[in-house]
């Protein structure tokens, strides 16, 4: 009973947070549709990149310019989400080294959730629109997909939040991960949109548990396209264990940040 | 031939205001409200060379403004300006090889190298050749005590450190006048006490003139024998210091803090009660310095009990500010005092 | 003593050089403080050429031929190498100038006895030095691990002076850029615009010899080919006739920007003077 209570609380909580970071962006109107075009034109390029490819290739490994729309339409809804919804995610090594948690560990809400969505990237409702406008371009209507396509974003953008806050995370120990944070988003975003068939049995390993490219990009487009259940089992299994190892991580480093302080050196 | 000569020199920028909200935003998007904003209105001043001038107000007096367009950066609206016989706006490039300047908020030097390394960047700059680079150098380095720290990276200083390694590079080229924008902000007491020093003295050894703006009354007093109050964008004041000390910067605040609890039965002459307090640990006096030395009260203090700490203090700019500008409401002319009559016996 | 004023142009042919490659030297110095955390920061290219090296195998494999448009599989690496490079390395001069406009930085800089543009391109240079020989060494390794060594080096000098015309013809456009924000307040989305027109008119992501026929000659005459495809092409087929037309291709662009950016700086300068930024 208070569990849920709990839980209504918090969610409520969530919303008041979400709408006062929408108002915010709405707020400059001009630049919020500037944004969220300029969002649409980056991904229209790399559409156009594989566009041209795939016209002097037209296979690679079996893959054409259908299952690179699914792709990237997926990846694009899943980061959009993610940086709309939780966009602190993206400093949050930044905000851990700089001492930007104390505020947030002063006030009676939970941490993390209060961190990540304190802050919003405009630029994620053109991600959004990019998968939105991808995933019509795919195809008739047909309610049964839209449907696989919102859980499968789910998915995709708890991964790919969770693995954001695993790397941060290591700011608790090592001083300062921000360099090391931007890489990895590099490179998550660099290897979800690629086809997962181009690579070999053991880097298809890595893609799927060191960085978990493949549940944010290709098994959920997989999964928009044919049901399985065992598609469903895996993608389900996948957020749960990104999520919890997350929330173990970041807890853990907090829980190291109060009784000690940061690991300080590596300074610049 | 003076250093710096400015005849009735104005400044206007053009702002846009916005309502607010959204609606705002995209009215001002289509049709922008401007207003005008006076930063400058109608300076006069002259400064001889080799002078220590320094020019305070409180923040946005139109101090900055004025540097600006002393260096050439900004055009004035109106007036004239010579600076060392140039016009600076027409002649900006010329008039750099002659002037050197500080901006206490921005950093000259790569912070992520050695001060060595931007030193020899403006040897370059400033066209110096090589072996006069290098003495340069070692004459500044020593005069301003940083030989030990030219070859640490600037981030790695502390800030009254860096602070002497910039004032020390913008005098690499042996201008003739350098222009020091708020040198000692942020600085503890005994770091800025050096700098001044370090000033001074290199304004006695090369008759360097300096331009010193500040809101620190004690950077002013400490360096300048002239001073130019400025605020809302018009002299105030303009005289020598010791006139100014006379009149306004007579009182100092002293507070103590004794060993053990005193009890203060007699006055100390000349000085003025604040509170004690603090259980009889603490003591807070106002001294006015015209009527009694301060190293007397100082003796008297010590008599009292003895004394655990003791700060003396300016009174405020802004106080003081305050004060020349009440006088010179009440004297009718509109804010603008230029007290000819120097001597007159402070009220 | 103290020269009197003299002729710009003079002054600037006899001390002029040395200031500005004084500047580089600087900056070039300055990036190379912390040299981990330059490569911590060049690790991007690691992960961009080991993405491509699967890319491109599996697209060789599946074109069934060892030459595409007259390019090998080793080619096409080396080439993307030398892309990335100049790519990733480009100092972001844009949102420098736009930020130095906004802040009110670029009037203290004037009050020195230099030309501030020159001085811009001169830091931004140095900059891209500093990264781009870290990227390049990173980017290099992994390459030459997958496919082998490098396109032979007498071709390499031909290659990165081609690289340094294309960093300042890059410096032209993203000032010009930058000095936009005299006009508009963000800028931004203008960066956007122009890294995504880099991306792909430039050749970053594939050699501009893949695109279809129609289009190829016509992608191939605009700036961003010269940025980027151009030296990336240089370097993996060096060839004295290829270098002078894609090097005089190089020049003429850089000259028609830097003028356009002279006359752009001549007008923000009017307006600094007025408003103070």
């Amino acid at each position: 009973m208070t569990t849920l209570r709990r839980i209504r609380v918090e969610l409520s909580f969530l919303a008041a947070l979400w709408k006062t970071n929408l108002l915010a962006a709405l707020e400059y109107r001009a630049s919020f549709i500037s944004q969220v075009l300029g969002m649409l034109l980056n991904n229209a390029a790399f559409l156009a990149f594989w566009l041209l490819f795939f016209q002097r290739f037209p296979k690679v490994n079996g893959w054409g310019m259908r299952d690179m729309l699914g792709l990237y339409g997926m990846t694009a809804t899943g980061f959009g989400l993610g940086v709309v919804l939780f966009g602190n995610a993206l400093s949050l090594a930044d905000i851990i080294s700089q001492n930007g948690l104390d505020p947030y560990l002063s006030l009676p809400r939970p941490v993390l959730l209060h961190v990540l969505a304190s802050g919003s990237r405009i630029s994620g409702w053109g991600d959004i629109l990019t998968g939105l406008l991808c995933m019509a371009l795919l195809g008739p209507p047909d309610a049964a997909a839209w449907l696989r396509y919102g859980a499968a974003a789910l998915v995709s953008m708890i991964v790919f939040i969770s693995f954001l806050v695993l790397v941060a995370s290591l700011t608790f120990w090592i001083g300062s991960a921000s360099a090391l944070s931007g890489s990895a988003i590099n490179a998550i975003l660099a290897f979800a949109t690629y086809p997962m068939s181009i690579f070999d049995g053991s880097a298809k390993l890595i893609l799927l548990t060191v960085i978990p490219a493949g549940f944010i990009g290709a098994l959920p487009a997989d999964f928009v396209r044919h049901y399985t259940g065992r598609g469903l089992a895996q993608l389900a299994a996948a957020a749960l264990v990104f999520l919890a190892l997350a929330l173990i991580a970041f807890h853990r480093g907090l829980r190291h940040y109060e009784s000690g302080g940061l690991a300080t050196g590596m300074g610049g | 031939m003076a250093a710096i000569d400015v005849q009735d020199l104005r400044k206007q920028f053009t702002v846009k205001h916005k309502a607010a909200g959204l609606g705002g935003s995209l009215r001002a998007l289509w049709r922008p409200r401007l207003g005008v904003v006076e930063a400058v209105r109608g300076l006069s001043f002259r400064m001889e060379e080799g002078e220590l001038l320094g020019f305070i107000g409180p923040n946005g007096a139109g101090k900055s403004t004025t540097i600006k367009m002393l260096t050439g950066i900004l055009h004035p609206t109106s007036g004239e300006a010579r600076v060392l016989g140039h016009v600076p706006w027409k002649e900006r490039r010329q008039l750099a090889y002659h002037i050197g300047t500080v901006f206490g908020q921005r950093s000259q030097l790569w912070m992520h190298l050695p001060a060595v390394d931007t030193f020899q960047l403006f040897g370059r700059i400033y066209e110096l050749d090589p072996a006069e680079t290098r003495r340069r150098i070692a004459m500044l380095a020593e005069a301003f005590e940083i030989e030990h720290l030219l070859e640490t990276p600037v981030r790695k200083l502390s800030l009254g450190q860096r602070m002497r390694c910039e004032v020390a590079a913008s005098l690499l080229h042996r201008p003739k006048l350098i222009l020091l924008d708020e040198p000692s902000i942020g600085l503890d007491p005994v770091a800025k006490q050096r700098i001044r020093e370090m000033i001074k003295r290199m304004n006695a050894e090369e008759g360097v003139g300096v331009l010193l703006t500040s809101h620190d009354a004690g950077d002013i007093e400490a360096l300048c024998k002239r001073v130019i109050i400025i605020n809302h964008g018009q002299i105030v004041y303009e005289d020598r210091l010791s006139a100014l000390k006379r009149r306004y910067l007579t009182e100092k605040d002293v507070s103590v803090r004794f060993v053990e609890p005193v009890t203060v039965d007699v006055a100390i002459p000349g000085t003025e009660l604040v509170k004690a307090g603090g259980g009889g640990y603490g003591l807070k006096l106002k001294v006015d310095t015209a009527r009694t030395n301060i190293a007397e009260v100082l003796e008297r203090i010590g008599h009292l009990g003895e004394v655990e700490d003791i700060t003396i203090s300016d009174p405020a700019l802004e106080e003081i500010i305050r004060t020349i500008y009440e006088q010179a409401a009440l004297s009718g002319d509109g804010g603008s005092a230029n007290p000819e009559a120097s001597d007159a016996p402070a009220t | 003593m103290r020269r009197p004023p003299e002729g710009a142009t003079r002054r600037f042919w006899r001390a002029g050089p040395a200031k500005y490659t004084a500047v580089l030297r600087t900056q070039l110095a300055h990036g190379l403080a912390f040299p981990a955390d330059l490569a911590l920061r060049s690790l991007a290219i690691v992960i961009f050429m080991w993405v491509f090296i699967h890319l491109w195998r599996a697209t060789y494999a599946g074109a069934g031929q060892s030459r595409v448009q007259g390019l090998s599989l080793s080619d096409t690496l080396w080439y993307l190498v030398l892309a990335e490079t100049i790519m990733l390395s480009k100092p972001r001069v844009s949102t420098e100038i736009a930020r130095a406009v906004r802040d009110g930085s670029v009037a203290y800089q004037l009050a020195r006895p230099f030309n501030w543009l020159g001085y811009q391109a001169a830091v931004a240079l140095g900059d891209a030095l500093a990264r781009g020989g870290v990227t390049f060494v990173l980017g290099g390794l992994v390459v030459w691990l997958a496919v082998g060594p490098p396109p032979p080096l007498w071709g390499w000098p031909l290659a990165g002076l081609a690289v340094i015309v294309a960093w300042l013809i890059d410096f032209c456009m993203s000032a010009l850029i930058g000095l936009l924000s005299f006009v508009v307040e963000d800028v931004t989305a203008f960066e956007w615009i122009y890294s995504k027109l880099i991306l792909v008119l430039g050749g970053v992501l594939l050699p501009l010899d893949f695109l279809p026929d129609g289009w190829r000659q016509l992608v191939q005459a605009l700036p961003f080919a010269h940025m980027i495809w151009a030296p990336a092409r240089l370097f993996v087929s060096p060839d004295a006739g290829l270098f002078l037309r894609l090097f005089g291709g190089q020049l003429a662009w850089l000259m028609v920007l830097s003028l356009g950016l002279g006359a752009a700086y001549a007008r923000a300068q009017k307006r600094l003077a007025v408003n103070g930024g």
